[in-house]
Order: structure tokens, then C-alpha cells, then sequence
């Protein structure tokens, strides 16, 4: 009894030998890994990184081409875009991690009961495709009309929008351990349902929750500035790429680069999260190819 | 298929229920009162207080949702509290430029889309193959107000070629196709990725297929493998496909009008978010949720007609 119930509680390995070689095998890959890399690093420690702040004007050095004295040139307030935009994509991460880790774990968990509590399977599922009926950019307007236009507006549209997609991933995920055999075997032995989720079945499905995740985050990313560019997320003078892009707007004609250089790097960003979301998918998952 | 599309409309009865829940919802949070908005600034409180139960503001609140759903049905979905509209009326004249531009946006990246995702799938792992893939994966990552920026400032601003404010007029004039050119382009450029990686799966799938192989070994010509029995079989997925990224170019449209100053929808519903106009939002979201609730059914019932196996499950 004691020897069943210790093979089954071995760790099921999750993380294959080699992911990572693989990984960074194909070039592109690596390069998309390096650049998250390096923008979740400058991300985490902007403050520490630069000892200007991304708010203080400077009206003797305003809309400053880039390639000068500053390297990005400045905003019409004479700010430094180099540090706007290590702030801004502070603020862009930051908005696209929470609101992907709160609808993430919702869609993880709604999707666990569902596989795993038959009864309960129909009616999750059915409010899942009711909250699919609706597009991201509806629940951002939304939202955004009810507690006012904000970040936590944001956050809130934007964690919603990915719960069922979550949902459905894992359920679909779940459904297929939960035929196998040391599924069977663990609860032969008695063990209780929340552990045999955690231990047994959560771990089994870590691959497609981690291709997903990888390649919602561009997503989430890139609806996040598009929600701050048309004012109903961050608000000036907040350091966030989506709103430094709208004001940027204002000056295309004679300073377009206020407005590129904080669009290029959301879109560098979101590329770069979709290339490694891929490359994952390949390696890890290569069943979800869609 | 009567039967499949009676089942499909009874499932978006909650969801229709929802949105108009929530537009009712919009309309509780304004923190002005609507009666006296109605009544004018002039107005003496026997006015507004006849005014409150003629809006049926005096009764408890599922009796005035109901009574909100009964002036919907009506076509009344109130007063702008900006300019005194009606807000059905704003509504009928952005609705007409909002389909104008994403008919405009998928008239050209839908067929683009389709030829790069067959071109990507038959000469699969070809320099031409990654570069589509690389464009399509690059298409998916843009934000849309790069693209519609980038055109203004160059198409519109350097080299002067098109305008980029506005509506120029109907869409048979000149000016309406001119005016409509860059958002257009704006809108489509973004869809053009997902519908060539879409298309490149099935197509690749398909020319897998034992019927593409059957009539290759019968000797048909190549031309005719590929469109009448690869890219034929390989559409009816991608349009259930094209029809679930409608979301997604919803946003995009939302921000491209923005950007061009379209007199759509998605225009008027940031407009009346940013100033707290609820009858606006509320109608706009309401219009927008049935409007995609409305082509997710039409891309049902198509996907139904183009595979009838579909309508058994």
C-alpha cells in the first residue's frame, strides 16, 4: 500500500530534459527569448537603472530628435524617452501580468472543475462561451464606461476576456489525463479530490497553460496599449507605452518619433512573446498547432 | 438546419440578455439624474418629479429594467446628455461608416490573406513559406495605431497621396473611396496575418488528404489538385475561422477610427466614454455586442451550410 502510494506521489516531471536546448535550437526562438529577457529585466529594475525621473520636465530640451544628446530623442515635455519608455514598459508589463495571472488562474481553475466535476462540466462551459461571445474591445469599453477609464479598468476587461479562453484550454487539457490510468490509480488509493488535482493533474497540464500563456501575454500586451492609446487605460502623464503612443499622436508631423518609439517597442515586445509562444508550442505541445 | 439555427439563436438569448443587462447597468452608474437632464435647467421640481414617473423612475429596479427593455424594443435608447440627441440617431449614422470600413478593411485581406497562406503551404518550408509565416507572425504583434500612424505620417502626411480625416462621402464617389483608402488599409493590414496562418493549416492539412492524393494519381493537373480539391475543402475552416477573429477586428476597427477620425461606432463609443455620455456608451456597446453576437451567428449557420456534417453534432 505504502510502495503504491509513493510511486504515485512521484513527481510526474513536467519539464522534459532539454525544453530549453530545444528551445533556443532555432535562432529565432533564441532571440525571442533573449529579447523577453531583457525587457522583463529593464522592466523590473527601471528605477534602478536610471536616476532621471520619467516625470520631471524639462522645457530646455523639448521634442529633441532621437540620435542626439539623447539616444531616443525627448517628448514635447523634454523628456527623455529612453526613460519614459523603460517606464512605460514597466507599466505595459506590469498591466498585461496581472490581469493575465488573475484571469489566467480563474480559466485554470474553472477549467480544473470542469474536467474533473462532470456535473458541473455543462453549465461552466456554457458561461465560458457566453463570456467568448464577447470581444476583449468590448469588455475594455465596458468596463472602462463603468468604473471610469483607468488601468484597473484595464486589468479587470482584460482578465475577463482571457478566463474562458484559459478554461477551454485547460479543460480540454485535463479531459485528456484524467482518462489515464494513474488518474484511476490515485483515487483507487483514496486520495482526496483537491490533491489529486493539484498533485496529478495540474502538473500533467502544464505544457499547453504554459504555450497559452506565453502567447496571451502578446495579446493581452498589445489590447492593454491599444485601451491606453484611446485614453481608456493609462492617463497622462503616466508612463505607459500605449499612452506615450497617443500623445505622440499629437506631434506626428513635426516629432513622429514620440509616437514610434513607444509603438516599435510594443511591438518588438508583442512579437517577440508570440515567436517564443510558437517556438514552445512547437516543442513542447506540438498537438495545439492550430 | 432550420432545427441548427433555432439552437443557435436560443443560446444567444442569455448572452443578448447580458449585454442589455449591462447597458442597463451603464445607465445606473450616471451620476447625474436622468430626469433632470431630461427636464432642462429651467425646469420646476413638479416638472422633473412628472418627468421621474414618466420614466418610471420611481419604481424598484427590475421594473425599471423592464421598463428600459420595453423602450429599447421601441427604439428609444434615450437622449445624449452631451448635445440633447437621440442616441438611436447618432447611432444610424456611424453604423453605416463602421461596416463601410470593415467591408474595406476584409475586401482586400481576406483574398490576400488566403493566396499567402496557400502560396505558404504548398511550397511549405520554402524561403517564401517563412517569409509569409514571418509577415503573418509580424501582422499578429503590430499594434493597429502603429499601422494607422505610420500611414498618416508617410501616405498622408510626407508624400501627400491620400487624406486621412474623416469620411470623404458615399462610397461610390471618388472621395468616399479616397477617404476610406488608408483606414482601410489600416484594418486589413492587421487581419491579413491571421487569415494567411489560418489558411496555410488547412491548406497543409487538406493537401495531406487522400482525396488531394487520389487526384493527383488520376492525373489532374496541379492547378486543379490545388483549388478544387485542396483550397476548396481547406476554406470551410478557415471561414468559421475568419468569422471568430470578427473580435478581434472589432478592436481594431474601434482604434482605427479613432486614429482617422471615422465617424464610426467604435469613435462615438470611446467619445462618449471620455465625457461620461452613458446613453451613448450604453447604446454604442449594446449595438457593438449585437452586432458580433449577430456575424458569430451568420458564421454559424454558414460554417452549417459549406459542412453539413456540422449540423448533425
Amino acid at each position: 500500500m505504502t510502495a503504491v502510494a509513493a510511486t504515485t506521489d512521484a513527481p510526474q516531471a513536467p519539464a522534459r530534459p532539454g525544453v530549453l536546448r530545444r528551445l533556443v535550437s532555432d535562432p529565432a526562438a533564441a532571440i525571442a527569448l533573449g529579447f523577453v529577457l531583457a525587457t522583463l529585466f529593464a522592466a523590473l529594475f527601471a528605477p534602478w537603472l536610471t536616476s532621471v525621473d520619467p516625470y520631471e520636465n524639462n522645457l530646455r530640451a523639448t521634442l529633441q530628435p532621437p540620435g542626439g544628446e539623447y539616444l531616443l530623442g525627448t517628448d514635447a515635455q523634454g523628456r527623455d524617452l529612453v526613460v519614459r519608455c523603460l517606464f512605460g514598459l514597466r507599466a505595459t508589463l506590469l498591466v498585461g501580468l496581472v490581469s493575465l495571472a488573475i484571469g489566467g488562474a480563474i480559466g485554470i481553475l474553472v477549467g480544473f472543475l470542469a474536467a474533473f466535476y462532470r456535473r458541473l462540466d455543462g453549465i461552466l462551459m456554457r458561461l465560458m462561451d457566453m463570456l467568448l461571445s464577447f470581444p476583449a474591445i468590448l469588455f475594455g469599453l465596458a468596463i472602462a464606461a463603468i468604473f471610469g477609464p483607468g488601468l484597473i479598468a484595464v486589468v479587470i476587461a482584460l482578465s475577463i476576456a482571457t478566463v474562458p479562453l484559459m478554461a477551454r484550454i485547460v479543460r480540454g487539457a485535463a479531459l485528456v489525463v484524467m482518462k489515464l490510468d494513474y488518474i484511476e490509480a490515485a483515487r483507487a488509493v483514496g486520495m482526496s479530490d483537491a490533491r489529486l488535482i493539484w498533485r496529478h493533474l495540474a502538473p500533467n497540464c502544464l505544457s499547453p497553460i504554459f504555450v497559452f500563456a506565453t502567447l496571451r501575454f502578446g495579446q493581452v500586451v498589445l489590447l492593454g496599449s491599444a485601451l491606453s492609446f484611446l485614453g481608456l487605460g493609462a492617463q497622462p502623464p503616466t508612463a505607459e507605452l500605449g499612452a506615450m503612443a497617443a500623445e505622440g499622436r499629437n506631434f506626428l508631423f513635426f516629432a513622429p518619433h514620440i509616437a514610434v518609439v513607444p509603438s516599435v517597442l510594443i511591438f518588438l515586445v508583442v512579437l517577440a512573446f508570440n515567436v517564443l509562444g510558437d517556438a514552445l508550442r512547437d516543442v513542447l505541445d506540438p498537438k495545439l498547432r492550430v | 438546419m432550420l432545427a441548427h439555427i433555432a439552437r443557435r439563436l436560443l443560446t444567444a438569448i442569455p448572452v443578448m440578455f447580458g449585454v442589455l443587462l449591462i447597458g442597463f447597468i451603464l445607465l445606473q452608474v450616471v451620476p447625474t439624474d436622468p430626469a433632470v437632464v431630461r427636464a432642462g435647467p429651467l425646469a420646476t421640481p413638479d416638472v422633473i418629479e412628472a418627468i421621474r414617473r414618466d420614466l418610471g423612475l420611481d419604481q424598484p429596479l427590475w421594473m425599471q429594467f423592464l421598463l428600459y427593455l420595453g423602450r429599447l424594443a421601441q427604439g428609444d435608447l434615450g437622449v445624449s446628455i452631451i448635445n440633447n440627441v437621440p442616441v438611436a440617431q447618432e447611432l444610424g449614422a456611424t453604423i453605416g461608416p463602421t461596416l463601410e470600413l470593415m467591408a474595406g478593411a476584409l475586401f482586400w485581406s481576406i483574398p490576400l490573406g488566403i493566396l499567402l497562406g496557400t502560396v505558404a503551404a504548398y511550397w511549405r518550408g520554402s524561403l517564401l513559406d517563412r517569409a509569409v509565416m514571418a509577415f503573418a507572425v509580424a501582422g499578429v504583434s503590430v499594434p493597429v495605431f502603429f499601422v494607422g500612424l505610420m500611414l498618416i505620417w508617410l501616405v498622408g502626411f510626407k508624400w501627400q497621396l491620400l487624406p486621412f480625416t474623416g469620411r470623404g462621402g458615399p462610397i461610390w464617389t471618388l472621395e468616399g473611396i479616397k477617404a476610406l483608402a488608408l483606414p482601410a488599409l489600416t484594418l486589413g493590414g492587421v487581419f491579413v496575418g491571421p487569415v494567411a496562418r489560418m489558411t496555410r493549416t488547412a491548406v497543409l492539412d487538406v493537401l495531406g488528404a487522400d482525396h488531394v492524393r487520389t487526384a493527383r494519381a488520376k492525373g489532374l493537373v496541379e492547378r486543379m489538385v490545388v483549388l478544387h480539391h485542396a483550397l476548396r475543402n481547406a476554406l470551410i475552416p478557415v471561414v468559421t475561422l475568419i468569422g471568430l477573429q470578427v473580435g478581434f477586428l472589432l478592436g481594431g476597427a474601434v482604434v482605427t477610427e479613432t486614429i482617422f477620425s471615422w465617424p464610426g461606432v467604435g469613435r462615438l463609443a470611446v467619445g462618449a466614454i471620455l465625457s461620461s455620455d452613458m446613453p451613448v456608451a450604453q447604446g454604442t456597446i449594446i449595438v457593438l455586442s449585437l452586432g458580433f453576437i449577430l456575424i458569430n451567428l451568420l458564421v454559424d449557420v454558414l460554417y452549417a451550410v459549406l459542412d453539413p456534417r456540422v449540423r448533425a453534432a
